[in-house]
């Protein structure tokens, strides 16, 4: 019985949202399959998805790099003035007591994205050379347990509400780690798209 | 886009005596404690779905009075301090005229959180009561409830932002309220909450209602 359901369904996938089940093992390329029962997505395919993913992965990577060491804006009134950083944001939470709020901003615009997506690429570089290693699918399991905790986008967002907010009251200066976070937010959001759930673990198991 | 076919009448993993892992989706046998492929914990549905979701939405909700009661931010003015809460905040950016942002904050802010509470009350009532209904549309509320959670945070990253930002001693200082981490809890609970919510249990109501 249970070698007989392996065999039967090695491609087949039960919908996340509904458990209706599926043979997705002859998906073209450059398609989606959609649940018919409730409309789950439930795999897209994509030509040189892997070789994508690097590129993205990197671009952002790099964009995150720069995004963290130089100025991100400047605030001045009155005379004074007073610069701030990416890590500023954090640091200064903590200076004014609360720790856990510092903590919890940390990891949900520096520090979850940017493991993420360094094991994304790493993942997606082991994906594009075919190269058979078990620490494929120990990356994928940290990725999809990590995934749904990053917030760049909604941080950017909020960014654009906080310069609304002030320029009003004194004048502010985009640095050019403003312009690297914004490239940063939207390669992130074009990374996290480009990643397949069931084309991912298809891939993995075929490596390791 | 082309619809994918079920393989001769549809089945559910269930029916099979398959359990889906919700981390890379392999169909294992039930019996099976762990996924076949990446060894992740298999469940056939969530364990305790709704009584977890419930007891997390109940915590949230309970977060939720503080954080909408305390000040999310004080601002020191020329050695004069005042305090705003969530909607105060809203209100300022409404007399300042920039209403699309005032928009923008109230609905991530207000309606988002409130919404997502609701909606997942609904459905886990919908669900343990066995209540008939549109389950397609049960299932797509679910997806946009586990999709929208973390845009309720552009308040707090606005304030980790402003904090940051305008620190300009003497004259004008902004300093984080408790608010901003009791909201940050509502946001993180209410995320929880909706992971731990098992949307196939929408579908094993309406197979249930069908069979009687
Ligand atoms: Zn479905
Ligand atoms: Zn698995």
């Amino acid at each position: 019985m249970e070698t007989e359901i392996s065999n039967d369904h090695k491609y087949s996938i039960a919908c996340p949202s509904c458990d209706l089940i599926y043979d997705l093992s002859e998906v073209p390329v450059n398609s989606s399959a959609t649940c018919s029962r409730c409309g789950h997505l439930l795999t897209q395919t994509r030509e040189n998805e892997f070789l994508r993913g690097v590129c993205l992965s990197f671009s952002a990577l790099v964009m995150m790099l720069i995004a963290s060491s130089y100025p991100f804006m400047q605030f001045s009134s009155a005379g004074l003035e007073n610069m701030m950083t990416l890590p500023r944001t954090v640091v200064e939470l903590w200076i004014n007591g609360m720790p856990w709020l510092a903590v919890i901003v940390a990891a949900f615009i520096l520090v979850i994205p940017s493991i993420v997506l360094t094991m994304i690429l790493v993942m997606q570089l082991i994906m594009l050379y075919d190269v058979k290693t078990p620490l494929v699918a120990i990356l994928g399991k940290a990725i999809f347990h990590l995934n749904s905790w990053s917030m760049v986008e909604v941080f950017f967002v909020g960014v654009l509400v906080s310069l609304v907010k002030i320029t009003k009251m004194a004048s502010v200066v985009l640095g050019v780690s403003f312009w690297a976070y914004s490239l940063f937010a939207l390669f992130f959001v074009f990374t996290m798209m480009s990643l397949d759930r069931f084309q991912c673990w298809k891939k993995i198991e075929a490596l390791s | 886009m082309n619809h994918a076919e079920s393989t001769e009448k549809p089945r559910t993993a269930r029916e099979l005596g398959l359990a889906s892992c919700h981390l890379c989706l392999k169909l294992s046998a039930d019996e099976h404690h762990y996924c076949d492929r990446c060894g992740t914990a298999l469940h056939q549905r969530r364990p305790d779905s709704i009584q977890r979701t419930l007891a997390l939405l109940i915590t949230a909700s309970i977060l939720y009075i503080p954080a909408n009661v305390l000040p999310i931010m004080y601002t020191d003015y020329l050695g004069r301090t005042t305090e705003s809460t969530i909607i105060g905040g809203v209100i300022t950016l409404i007399e300042m005229g920039s209403i699309p942002i005032a928009a923008v904050i109230f609905i991530a802010s207000v309606m988002v959180p409130l919404g997502k509470l609701l909606t997942l009350f609904y459905l886990c009532w919908s669900v343990g009561y066995r209540k008939p209904g549109n389950e397609r549309q049960r299932t797509v509320l679910y997806r946009i409830t586990e999709f929208i959670g973390k845009w309720s945070m552009i308040d707090v990253f606005v304030v980790a932002v402003l904090v940051a930002l305008v620190h300009l001693t003497g004259l004008l200082v902004f300093r984080p309220g408790p608010a901003a981490l009791t909201f940050a809890g509502v946001v993180v609970v209410t995320m929880i909450a909706a992971e731990s919510f098992d949307p196939r249990v929408i579908w094993d109501n309406k197979e249930a209602l069908d069979e009687r």
